[in-house]
């Protein structure tokens, strides 16, 4: 089966996957799909083998001797993009691609989950859910109908920090569902009874996540790094306590303040060869008009720490044939200077299948299908967090020879085939995240939500080529912290107690295994 | 090909979607290669897909088509353990492959001019991989893929159902009966000789299809192939095995319940049906789109939002080709309903489908999200390549690549009627329901 795979969570340090990772790393999506096909994750260590072997007679392989060098690199450019001002003040940034002709729109209501308040944790997300199940024109059912007629798929979400509303859909028919997606975000009606039955659904979806190794794990982990008070200690989607209490009103509400023209920006991607963008986006959006209450200020705090230094947890999971492990501290925000020479370090660190954490804690080892590392770049500081499951018997093994190779990082600089490959592999698979209308549209997202100049992706490749050693050593000194690493085990105490309290990390808190209140 | 009925309602976007031109040739060793030019952006991916799966697996040895696909990335004579990926990331690139019942295959996507190293490397372990093969690369993925194993089924909510159903679904002779991953028996009794032996007997150019899509030029490519596979004996005794023959219905309803740590109930349903490639398979898809396919869909409708019995409901059918495939769904109970209720209004659904044509309306949405489905995946060069693959692998027709869409908008509602009063029997279908275990009760 295609796994939620912890190794491409090493791939999230750039601007179009953060929309993402806010998501992913709530790990909400229940696994709805049909049984796929196993993958190899392959990563790598070095066993020369090179023996020869005897052909037949008659079979010259000798073309296989020589490795292939490479041909002439062909040009390539993100695609370009234009911005323009609706008669509301509502931003419209659109890009041609040529030949996309699903093409994909995201229109960006400034202020997310980040601003909504504690009590009403997961509000801003039922909100974006709520958006689609009816508006003052048609009733749930007929909304969809009307999406589903025109090959829409329409929805809206929101992130930490916004609350947006996409469709994809094929250029012929562009037009009418920008018009639905317009109604969608001026005029959605939020019907009671919808919105207690999203709510419930929420509160049962997180039950389903206690009872899911990954997603307990990645609710605990950053219970275990932030403080209580910051919002990026708790769930997207809120906690039992707080979506108990979320209710059409305060759905209605959340919508209003965050319905504002002036700060929100359309994004448009795909084949736009005879498509009158400011036509079609004057026509439907640019009446969209303020809400009576405004938004509260965006708060401009950071994310903070939680109190009293690293901690380790283990999450009692009786029976369990692995232990889930999360180990990390608080990362750094989209913004951070060192931003490229990151995505380089986490490349070499844990970020690809041949990194120095798959190769020795799989290739090597055995101990696991996969182990990745990420910095989840926010706006504000994200965390940073090396993912891994592994066989109960090794748990600490596997934690320790963890953090040996973390440690190892800030003792000598990387070496020169290390800093080549992962620049290599960075600056080669730009063009290949860009392929769809959608994930142009996601990247130019990036730009808008974390206010990145114009040209950052241009600069993209040219930046982390220039990537040293020294910057790398660098970054690891101020974003790598050994000594502050909190540990969270999903896994069997029975198993895993002891030689967790013995290994020296530090006191041991247990969760026992009971089923959550409220 | 049968033209889809014009819809009045809505211009078509048929119109959106484009053809894919290819040219294809087989070498004297009997690789097929395809080429599929498309300049839109300076990459390439390639992918080879051969004809063997899980399907072809021996008694005793269940998961080691899946094992082996592991090995194809621990070296062969001029790549050392590992080294395939190292060199395809360090060129820019992204790689895998996956095991499935009736294929595996390998992939590449990567800047276009890489093409060669990537046609180098999979050339090598075709014609060389068992230069590399030793006792430590076994011993160290046996455990990778044991962990897999745990990782994606054994430690996973409801994780036993897929093992489950296929082995209700299709009877115990028949290569449907266990999945890809295998027992974690036949796996700790995998040995070299097994790996040796499962290499020379199905890994050949003869029994490969190479597929090459995105900014090359269509003749340096097929040139390229020439030169990197050319020399690669073909195996002359790979012979494919006959089909399975099996009834087309189970029998007898089959149920099953199952205690284990969920909180939330679930029921799954399993059907035995026509395999994929044929027109009946074709109308369980464009169903199972009508039950489950989104907000708009039969079982949502009713299940979730109208009678707010269920937490969530699938439909879906399983691309298999021996003879019989799979088709099934779920709905998770929620916890103020029970299961069976929602059992029975899953049931509903289906036998509503033999009573009563779909509507013009529900074809009609169906058909407009199967074709923006189906040209957001055709911009991606990957997934145009494992098409092409697919479609010469399977059916020896990559021009389905072109059909397909055109297959699903031409699936009438007499059609959907007929092949689910055929599917959606009593007996017929297999039903599994997970409960939440009790406290005391032991852990597995």
């Amino acid at each position: 089966m295609t796994l939620e795979d912890p190794a491409e969570k090493g791939f999230t340090t750039d601007q179009d996957e953060l929309l993402d990772t806010a998501e992913q790393s709530d790990a909400e999506a229940p696994d709805r799909h049909a049984p796929d096909a196993l993958t190899v994750e392959p990563g790598g260590a070095t066993v020369v083998l090179d023996e020869g072997g005897a052909e037949p007679a008659g079979v010259d392989l000798s073309v296989l001797d020589r490795r292939p060098a490479a041909g002439r690199p062909h040009e390539y450019h993100f695609p370009r993009f234009e911005r323009l001002v609706l008669s509301n003040g509502l931003t419209v940034v659109h890009a041609n691609v040529p030949g996309r002709a699903l093409l994909a729109a995201q229109l960006l209501l400034s202020g997310g989950a980040w601003t909504e308040p504690a009590e009403l944790a997961g509000v801003t997300v039922l909100t974006g859910r709520a958006m689609p199940e009816g508006t003052a024109r048609r009733d749930a059912n007929e909304f969809i109908e009307a999406s589903e007629r025109l090959g829409a798929e329409m929805h809206a979400d929101a992130t930490w920090e916004t609350l947006s509303a996409s469709v994809e859909v094929p250029r012929s028919r562009f037009g009418p569902a920008l018009e639905l997606l317009a109604e969608m975000v001026a005029q959605p009606a939020f019907p009671g009874e919808e919105v207690e039955r999203l709510r419930d659904e929420r509160l049962n979806d997180l039950m389903q996540a206690w009872a899911d190794p990954r997603r307990r794990a990645e609710r605990v982990f950053p219970e275990t790094i932030y403080d209580p008070a910051s919002p990026y200690s708790r769930p997207l989607g809120g906690v039992p306590a707080s979506v108990g209490s979320i209710d059409r009103d305060a759905v209605a509400e959340r919508h209003r303040q965050l319905l504002d023209p002036a700060s929100a920006t359309l994004v448009v991607a795909g084949d736009l060869a005879g498509v009158d963008v400011a036509g079609l986006t004057e026509r439907h959006l640019g009446g969209l008009a303020p809400a009576s209450t405004r938004a509260a200020s965006q708060a401009t705090d950071d994310a903070r720490a939680a109190a009293g230094g690293p901690r380790v947890v283990l999450v009692d999971r009786p029976g369990a044939p692995q232990s889930e492990l999360r180990i990390g501290h608080l990362g750094v925000a989209r913004k951070n200077p060192d931003f490229h020479a990151i995505s380089v370090l986490n490349a070499i660190l844990g970020g690809t299948f041949n990194s120095r954490l798959n190769r020795v804690i799989r290739e090597e080892l055995g101990y696991t299908y996969g182990i990745g590392s990420s910095f989840d770049m926010r706006r504000r500081s994200g965390p940073f967090v090396i993912r891994t499951a592994v066989e109960s018997a090794v748990t600490v093994p596997a934690i320790l020879e963890v953090l040996r190779i973390v440690r190892a990082f800030r003792e000598s600089e990387v070496q020169p085939d290390e800093l080549s490959g992962a620049r290599d592999y960075l600056v080669g698979v730009f063009p290949l995240r860009f392929e769809s209308s959608a994930q142009v549209a996601s990247a130019l997202a990036g730009l808008i939500v974390f206010e990145l100049p114009d040209d950052e992706l241009d600069r993209y490749r040219p930046q982390v080529a220039a990537v040293t050693a020294a910057q790398i050593m660098s970054a690891a000194m101020s974003h790598v912290r050994p000594d502050e690493l909190s540990i969270v085990v999903v896994g069997d105490a029975a198993q895993v107690e002891a030689p967790l309290r013995d290994a020296g990390l530090g006191e041991v808190t247990l969760i026992p295994d009971d089923v959550p209140a409220g | 090909m049968p033209q889809p009925p014009a819809d009045p309602a809505q211009p078509s976007a048929a119109s959106d979607l484009p053809t894919i031109e290819f040219s294809q040739r087989r070498l004297p060793n009997g690789l097929r290669v395809i080429v599929a030019p498309d300049h839109l952006a300076p990459v390439v991916a390639l992918n080879i897909w051969y004809v063997v799966g899980s399907r072809h697996e021996q008694l005793g040895r269940t998961g080691f088509a899946h094992l082996f696909e592991h090995f194809m990335f621990q070296g062969s004579r001029h790549v050392r353990k590992t080294e395939h990926f190292s060199l395809i990331q360090g060129a820019g690139g992204v790689n895998n492959a996956t095991t499935y019942f009736d294929r595996t295959n390998y992939f590449e996507t990567l800047p276009s001019h890489q093409l060669e190293l990537a046609l180098w490397l999979e050339a090598d372990r075709m014609a060389t991989l068992l230069d590399a093969l030793d006792q430590e690369n076994l011993d160290n993925q046996r455990e990778v893929v044991k962990n897999e194993k745990r990782q994606s089924y054994d430690n996973r909510p409801y994780g036993s159902f897929y093992e489950k159903l296929m082995a209700a679904v299709f009877p115990v002779e028949h290569p449907y009966h266990h999945t890809p991953i295998g027992s974690m028996e036949d796996l700790n009794a995998a040995s070299v000789e097994d790996v040796v032996s499962f290499f020379r007997t199905w890994y050949a150019p003869n029994n490969a299809v190479l597929t090459i899509v995105g900014d090359v030029d269509e003749e340096e490519a097929h040139a390229a192939v020439a030169r990197y596979f050319g020399p690669i004996p073909a195996n002359p005794a790979i012979r494919q095995p006959a089909p399975d023959k099996v009834a087309g219905v189970i029998g007898a309803e089959m149920r099953e319940v199952v205690a284990d740590n969920v909180p939330l109930t679930r029921v799954h349903l399993g059907f035995r049906c026509p395999p994929f490639g044929s027109a009946q398979f074709d109308a369980l898809e464009v169903a199972s789109q009508i039950l489950a396919g989104g907000r708009g869909s039969r079982l949502y409708r009713r299940l979730v939002r109208e009678r707010r019995i269920a937490q969530d409901v699938t439909a879906f059918g399983l691309p298999l080709v021996d003879e019989a495939a799979f088709f099934g769904g779920w709905v998770t109970v929620r916890p103020d309903s029970d299961a069976e209720a929602c059992e029975r209004a899953f049931l509903d659904e289906l036998q509503r489908l033999v009573d009563e044509p779909v509507t013009d309306d529900e074809l009609a949405r169906a058909r407009a999200l199967i074709e923006a489905s189906e040209l957001g995946a055709l911009s991606r060069v990957e997934e145009v390549a494992d098409r092409l693959s697919m479609y010469a692998a399977l059916f020896d027709r990559p021009e389905l690549v072109n059909e397909q869409l055109g297959r699903y908008l031409a699936v009438s509602a007499q059609d959907i009627q007929a092949v689910a009063r055929a599917v959606f029997r009593p007996d017929n279908r297999v039903v599994l329901t997970y409960v939440p275990r009790e406290p005391d009760e032991a852990v597995a």
